[in-house]
């Protein structure tokens, strides 16, 4: 009895300890909603930790791919990621048009928020800063010199 | 007074040193902080279901990510230009004649299109351009026959408030180039300023550099 309760003990606690870890980075979110007939309904999170984790097992002619399309803005996206790690709270870009037309780019708690909405598409993406910037110099760290 | 006591009354006289040391630092800390300057970038659109744009970015991050962007003329937060000389002003030269001369109004222009007023004062260089529009109506005259006549209408009102030691950092770096990094740099150590005020009939355009990270 008291070996079971032991194990049990043990796996809870690596249960914990790997769901903490995996969730340390926080989430990303993706909602994609096309209001028309046959739209699109896509909504996933991901924990950010498999994106970093996902790019050391991706096959490296992949990641150089990658790296070659985003290359020229790779520098811009780490730096502008790595401050805004500094600015936890801020309202970036805030667009109102006509028809509830809106965009906005905020930074929330050290995460992005990317928000697009027309009467014809409801968007949401929200990802830790630190992710982006994590996935950036992977990328150029992948692929350094192209 | 026995050790406990001693311990006890020495300890709380290095608290209170401490805290007279440190009290300081962490206010001069708070003030750094505050000391954080945003650009705003408002724009709205006075028609019906007009756009509203802001835009609300830390001085410091546009300082350390300007470099980092490569894309036509600019390069390593630097604008070139193309030529130095445009329309054969020398730009620099008046900018050191403006520099080095006292303050006052060294351009106004009165016109029926435009009114043009370019001026220093206190260290701030101010640009102020009003484009009068003219609305044309028809008229009767006296013979019965039409006649346009123009009448002002709607007017549009430009003003640029430039601090001088920013003017200075944009044409620091050389005769054909405007240091971004370096304005920049010298708007942060600026206190809150109001740079560009556009208004016209349709449109209202604001510029503005404070401490707070969201738009009134």
């Amino acid at each position: 009895m008291l070996f079971i309760a032991k194990a049990a003990l043990g796996v809870g606690a690596t249960l914990a300890l790997s769901t903490a870890y995996v969730f340390h980075e926080g989430v990303i979110r993706v909602d994609v909603d096309e209001n028309r007939d046959g739209g699109s309904h896509v909504h996933f999170w991901v924990p950010a930790t498999a994106v970093s984790g996902g790019l050391r097992v991706v096959p490296r002619h992949y990641i150089q791919h990658a790296a070659e399309q985003s290359r020229p803005y790779l520098p811009v996206i780490r730096e502008v990621a790595k401050e805004l790690e500094k600015y936890p709270d801020a309202e970036l870009v805030d667009v109102r048009g006509p028809e509830h037309h809106k965009v906005r780019i905020a930074i929330h708690g050290g995460r992005i928020y990317i928000d697009a909405v027309d009467k014809e598409n409801n968007i949401h993406v929200s990802v830790p800063a630190e992710t982006i910037a994590d996935v950036a110099n992977r990328l150029e760290d992948a692929a350094p010199g192209i | 007074m026995n050790e406990l006591s001693r311990g006890i009354l020495r300890l709380s006289a290095v608290l209170v040193l401490a805290a007279f040391t440190l009290l300081p630092c962490a206010s001069l800390a708070q003030n750094s902080a505050k000391s954080d300057q945003w650009i705003h970038v408002r724009v709205e659109n006075k028609d019906e279901g007009g756009e509203t744009v802001r835009v609300n970015v830390p001085i410091d991050m546009a300082v350390k990510v300007l470099p980092a962007i490569k894309h036509n003329q600019l390069h390593d937060g630097k604008v070139h230009l193309d030529c130095a000389h445009l329309d054969d002003v020398d730009l620099r030269a008046m900018l050191d004649a403006i520099r080095s001369a006292k303050d006052g109004e060294y351009v106004t222009v009165q016109s029926n299109e435009n009114d043009v007023r370019v001026a220093k004062n206190a260290g701030y260089l101010y640009i102020h351009v009003t484009e009068k529009k003219h609305v044309a109506h028809p008229k009767k005259n006296a013979e019965g026959k039409e006649a346009t006549s123009t009448n002002p209408g709607h007017e549009s009102k430009v003003e640029v408030k430039v601090p001088m030691k920013v003017v200075d950092a944009l044409f620091s770096s050389g005769t054909d180039e405007l240091d971004i990094v370096a304005a920049l740099r010298a708007l942060s150590s600026n206190g809150d300023t109001e740079l560009v005020s556009v208004k016209d009939s349709e449109n209202t355009v604001r510029v503005w550099i404070d401490s707070k990270n969201v738009t009134d």
